[in-house]
């Protein structure tokens, strides 16, 4: 550690571990934030007293050989690493290409194509160190100048790619460069302390691809990762070998890996079944039922940040009165809708958009079903007769099960709800009509996400560009700002509970639970992990 | 033939208009911007007013140019032509296995009226034909594909798959289709051939003393089939192009599902491609039962 406040920093950390204001999980993920490496990090836990973490590395003598076959869902276009946002395109892609850095399901970060990095300037300027004697699996050298094209074609207005809008307001095109060899500065818009988790898995479209990269993935599939892509038949199967020259020595000790595409989650459910794939990319408890109780067959999981959206528009009637969104919010048995719809494996939400996997998650006193509390609000609000409004929804996973859950439990406090089923194409709509931004109440899916702030900017802050409800709180949105630009532990954590009190009061949303990622494999498969944002890494995992 | 093609596709591209959601949303996803949306519409040409794509289109089709697929970016020839090949298979194994099986018993019972055969043969049809394909699709792959392992799970057809794996990975998909068409022969094998029996030239060759096998292949089938051969024709249509649940179920990459996919996603140039040809084989179908009425029934050849 010879950048001086980088130690200052692991000082500071250290004396927050110490005192016991930082605890040990968000001690691993602030050091490596800051570019410590994770030994590093769990040297200094060790050091501080906080006992080992146990970080994984390369078994030996683990299992090598074997075709991992996973099953998948169907990618919804041709395989671009630029435009891609199903989780099977995706995970065709991340087997061939990589990232600066991989976020771990604890939110800490593993570097990748980065081997560390600094921030100065408040937070506002982030110099990468790239990792040396890397190659693409066409032979060429991994450089500098790969990073700032890359980057530079995520922000392009040309280049389609949802990164835009994840490094809004964040990175401007033009501000990547290079200043000397093997070194890659980023220049932001504003302070973000998070910034590196912007340039890494979580931000699922910034694989790295050659400065030479000129489209067509699909004919021509490049990257630094443990797999190549040896054929891909389309809506039915990619088949991929193991790359003989990858960059971590030893590794991936799969000989290769097939990825099945399936139209529904029942054919996936019955293939794994039928022993004809070793693992589903994804599993939810909804449909997938027989899998939970089937010898052979193991589930992992890990918490997440995947939930959905229940939005009531604050300037749409009769929820213009925050009184009768808290009524709604105070309906729901959310316990009994985590048993009901994911066989309990969920986490409870507070009507707040910081999930509990988030280290600085304030934990106010949770929100109880109170049906008496719900009609007296309702009534002071000017509605004692209760109020019939219709409930808008995409038909996706188990939200069709929620909405009429929710529908069951608000009737006794006299919120008379009409459902309104879509298919997801329709719900997401295009152009000037997008009835999941419109509706007056509605439910929408949300991917998960490794920061707050990508949770908490689109679609609760003032002009958010997913605001579904419409709220804007100008203090709200202030402190979420602010919060980007703190470092503070303690302090971080005093303005996410000011800003969870404030969205809770004002429930734009209901948000009734955070969905733990599933994964079923065989007892055959090892070395994988279930994974909060459904990623497929398995330049670990072995066969046997 | 042509022209009840050219107004289908007319329609199809009418219909694709009306469906919410459009090409650009789909490539890229719910977080992209209208803006990014909107560029990538207009780089594809789905912005053009409806006539002036049409007639692009229609120029490029009739002339073998099918253009490319705007969601999956390869050509549309070939994609429609492999999936068009598979469905193809899967149907010709399906009525190979059904039309022996119902033209069999369906005469049988028909031959003997009323006896238990026939009833069996009645009720048992019924009932098969209610049960939906993705119902007896799913009991089947539980049975036999998951518990008993007599057949694979999934039926995708990877390259090198030789004819016996084939079969192998087709034996499943095809069954919950034979279950469906088999009351629908069986019954209308069975009518006929009734009806047949009550005619007088059947009674004639019967008290003419000819042979039971001559009178059942010379004057009961040909005769009683006619009907039965119409009722197949038509089906062929559904067979290649309406399977989209059993392909689902399998896996199995037939048209149906490319077709459901090209119209939720509005790839129209592989919409327009498969759903033509599709209509294209129901019509031959139709039409080559027809003939093979034709040539079985001199009455139909030469009315007077």
């Amino acid at each position: 550690m010879t950048d001086p406040s980088k130690s200052d920093y692991a000082r500071h950390l250290a004396d927050e571990l110490m005192a016991g204001r930082l605890g040990r999980r968000e001690f691993i993920r602030k050091a490596t934030l800051f570019g410590l490496s994770s030994s590093a990090a769990a040297a200094l836990l060790v050091a501080c007293g906080g006992g080992g973490n146990g970080s994984p590395s390369a078994a030996t003598g683990a299992r090598r050989g074997g075709t991992m076959r996973v099953a998948t869902g169907t990618p919804t276009a041709a395989l671009d690493p630029v435009t891609m946002y199903d989780s099977a395109s995706i995970a065709t892609v991340q087997q061939v290409a990589e990232y600066l850095i991989w976020v771990n399901n604890d939110l800490s970060l593993r570097p990748v194509l980065a081997e560390s990095w600094a921030s100065s300037n408040g937070g506002q300027t982030w110099t990468f160190t790239l990792r040396q004697g890397v190659n693409f699996q066409d032979g060429t050298p991994f450089t500098a100048k790969d990073v700032v094209t890359t980057f530079e074609r995520l922000v392009s207005p040309n280049s389609g790619s949802a990164a835009l809008s994840n490094l809004k307001g964040i990175l401007s095109p033009g501000n990547v460069s290079s200043p000397s060899p093997g070194q890659v500065t980023f220049q932001l818009d504003r302070p973000f302390v998070d910034f590196p988790y912007m340039v890494s898995s979580t931000n699922y479209n910034a694989v790295i691809l050659p400065a030479s990269y000129l489209g067509a993935w699909e004919k021509k599939p490049v990257g630094t990762g443990p797999f190549t892509l040896s054929s891909y038949t389309t809506g039915q199967r990619a088949t991929f070998s193991r790359n003989q020259s990858y960059w971590q020595t030893g590794l991936p000790y799969l000989e290769g890996v097939e990825i099945h595409y399936f139209a529904t989650t029942q054919s996936q459910v019955l293939a794994m079944e039928g022993g004809a794939v070793d693992m589903m990319q994804l599993t939810f408890y909804e449909g997938a039922q027989p899998l939970f109780s089937k010898s052979g067959v193991r589930i992992l999981s890990a918490k997440s940040s995947l939930y959905r959206e229940f939005h009531m528009r604050v300037d749409a009637p009769p929820f213009t009165d925050k009184r009768v969104r808290q009524a709604v919010a105070l309906t729901l048995n959310r316990d009994q809708i985590k048993t009901s719809l994911f066989g309990g494996r969920a986490q409870i939400g507070d009507d707040h958009a910081f999930a509990p996997v988030f280290p600085i998650s304030p934990s106010l006193p949770l929100r109880k079903q109170d049906l008496q509390r719900a009609r007296s609000l309702l009534h002071a609000a000017g509605h004692p007769n209760g109020v019939n409004v219709t409930l808008s929804l995409e038909d996706v996973g188990e939200i069709p099960q929620y909405a009429q859950l929710i529908q069951a439990m608000a009737k006794p406090a006299g919120i008379q709800i009409k459902l309104d089923v879509m298919p997801q194409a329709t719900y997401y709509g295009s152009g000037s009509n997008q009835p999941w931004l419109e509706v007056p109440m509605g439910i929408v899916d949300w991917g998960a996400r490794a920061v707050p702030s990508q949770v908490i900017l689109p679609a609760y802050a003032c002009g958010g560009i997913w605001n579904s409800s419409h709220w804007c709180d100008e203090t709200f949105t202030n402190l979420a700002r602010q919060l980007d630009a703190t470092l503070d532990e303690s302090l971080r954590r005093t303005i996410a509970t000011q800003m969870a009190t404030i969205q809770k009061d004002a429930t734009p949303a209901v948000i009734a639970y955070w969905i733990e990622a599933l994964r079923a494999t065989s007892d055959r498969v090892g070395g994988v992990q279930a994974d909060g944002t459904g990623f497929l890494d398995l330049t670990r995992a072995t066969l046997s | 033939m042509i022209p009840a093609l050219v107004i289908l596709s007319m329609l199809i591209f009418t219909l694709a208009e009306v469906l919410p959601g459009d090409v650009g949303r789909t490539v890229l996803g719910p977080y992209a911007t209208p803006g990014q949306v909107a560029a990538l519409d207009r780089s594809l040409g789905a912005d053009q007013p409806l006539p002036l794509r049409y007639g692009e289109w229609l120029l490029g089709f009739v002339t073998g140019n099918w253009g490319q697929s705007l969601l999956l970016r390869t050509a549309v020839l070939p994609l429609v032509a492999d999936r068009l090949f598979n469905s193809a298979l899967l149907a010709l194994l399906a009525l190979g296995i059904v039309i022996p099986l119902a033209v069999g018993l369906g005469s049988l019972a028909g031959l003997r009226r009323d006896s238990a055969i026939d009833r069996g043969v009645s009720l048992v049809g019924l009932a098969l034909t209610a049960v939906p394909e993705f119902v007896s699709g799913s009991l089947l792959l539980v049975g036999f594909a998951v518990s008993l392992r007599w057949f694979p799970v999934t039926s995708q057809l990877t390259p090198g798959t030789g004819p016996l794996g084939t079969l192998d990975r087709l034996v499943l998909p095809a069954l919950p289709l034979v279950v469906v068409l088999f009351g629908y022969i069986a019954r209308m094998a069975r009518a006929g051939t009734a009806e047949v029996l009550e005619t007088s030239y059947f009674r004639t060759a019967v008290l003419k003393r000819m042979p039971r096998r001559r009178v059942l292949f010379r004057h009961v089938m040909p005769n009683a089939l006619l009907p039965t051969i119409s009722v197949i024709g038509s089906q062929v249509g559904w067979l290649v192009g309406g399977l989209v649940v059993v392909e689902s179920l399998f896996n199995y990459p037939g048209v149906g599902k490319l077709m459901v996919d090209s119209a939720r996603g509005h790839d129209l140039p592989v919409l327009e491609a498969s759903v033509l040809t599709v209509a294209g084989i129901y019509m031959l179908s139709n039409l080559a039962a027809d003939i093979v009425v034709g040539a079985i029934n001199p009455r139909v050849r030469n009315p007077r």
